[in-house]
C-alpha cells in the first residue's frame, strides 16, 4: 500500500479496524493452512525466491518455513552481530526471528512483536524447536510494546505496508532503537497514488 | 516510505528493489505493475554519538 495511508482521516478509523481484522484473518490462514495457495508466494517457495540460505531452511522447523509470508530477505543487510538485541516487527510464525537468533547467538536477544497472540505462541514454539529462544509480545507496530532505546537492530518483512499510520510506525522504530541502531526491512511500496477504492478494500490490504 | 524515515530522523536511508518479487496470481501482478507496486529492501541508521551528520 502507498504512503497515501500514512495519516488516516477520522472517517477511516472504522475502516482501519476492519482492515486489521482482514489482515489478521489472512495471516492466520497462512499459518494454519500453509498447504493452501494464496495470491502471494509463501513458505519455502517464497523464501528461496528471496535468497534465504538453503541451510537456514533445512535447519528451521518445517512449520516456520511453511508459514513464511515475507516479501524479501531482511537478513541480507542486517549484519547482525553476536550479543545484539533484535526486534522482529510482525514476527509471524517466527522464521526471521529464528534466523536472527542464530546470528546473535546465546548472548543476544530476539524480541518479536505481533498483533496476533496465537502467532506469538507459534513463533516462540518454533524458536524453541530450533534450539533458540525468542520472546514475542502481542502488540501493534503503531505502539511497540518496548521501552525507548532498547534494541540494536530492527528487522521486518512485509509488515509496515499494512499500517494506516506509517508515520507513527516509523517514529516508533526510531524510539525503540538505541543510538547508532539500525533498521533492515523488506516491504511493499507503490510508485503511484492508489485510488480510494483500493485503499478502502480490506482484501487488497491483506494482499 | 523513504521520506517518512528521513523525517523521523534516520540517516543513511537506502533502498533496493527485491529481485524476483512477484505475486502468484497474474491478475494481482498485473494490477501491481499498473500501480508501480514493488517490494523493496530498506536500511536506515539511527544517529549515534559518533555517527556524524
Amino acid at each position: 500500500m502507498s504512503d497515501l495511508a500514512a495519516q488516516p482521516s477520522v472517517e477511516q478509523a472504522p475502516l482501519e479496524g476492519v482492515i486489521k481484522g482482514e489482515v489478521l484473518r489472512m495471516y492466520q490462514e497462512v499459518a494454519d493452512h500453509p498447504e493452501q495457495e494464496f495470491h502471494f508466494f509463501h513458505g519455502r517457495e517464497a523464501a528461496e525466491m528471496f535468497g534465504y540460505e538453503r541451510e537456514w531452511l533445512e535447519r528451521a522447523p518445517a512449520g516456520a518455513v511453511a508459514s513464511f509470508a515475507g516479501v524479501g530477505n531482511p537478513h541480507l543487510r542486517s549484519h547482525l552481530q553476536p550479543g545484539e538485541t533484535v526486534l522482529d516487527l510482525g514476527s509471524g510464525a517466527g522464521l526471521d526471528s529464528i534466523i536472527a537468533g542464530w546470528q546473535v547467538g546465546p548472548t543476544g536477544h530476539v524480541l518479536g512483536v505481533d498483533l496476533n497472540p496465537h502467532m506469538c505462541a507459534k513463533a516462540e514454539a518454533h524458536a524453541a524447536l530450533a534450539g533458540g529462544t525468542m520472546e514475542c509480545r502481542k502488540g501493534t507496530m503503531e505502539d511497540i510494546p518496548l521501552p525507548d532505546a532498547s534494541v540494536d537492530v530492527i528487522i521486518s518483512n512485509g509488515v509496515i505496508n499494512l499500517s494506516f499510520r506509517k508515520r507513527r510506525v516509523i517514529g516508533e522504530l526510531y524510539r525503540v532503537l538505541k543510538a547508532g541502531g539500525r533498521v533492515s526491512i523488506a516491504d511493499i511500496v507503490s510508485a503511484k497514488q492508489l485510488s480510494q477504492s483500493i485503499v478502502n478494500d480490506p482484501k487488497l490490504w491483506a494482499s | 516510505m523513504f521520506t517518512l524515515f528521513d523525517h523521523a530522523g534516520f540517516k543513511r536511508v537506502k533502498s533496493a528493489v527485491v529481485p524476483g518479487f512477484r505475486f502468484r496470481k497474474a491478475s494481482t501482478q498485473d494490477s501491481a505493475e499498473a500501480f508501480g507496486v514493488k517490494a523493496v529492501m530498506m536500511t536506515a541508521l539511527k544517529p549515534g554519538e559518533d555517527s556524524g551528520p
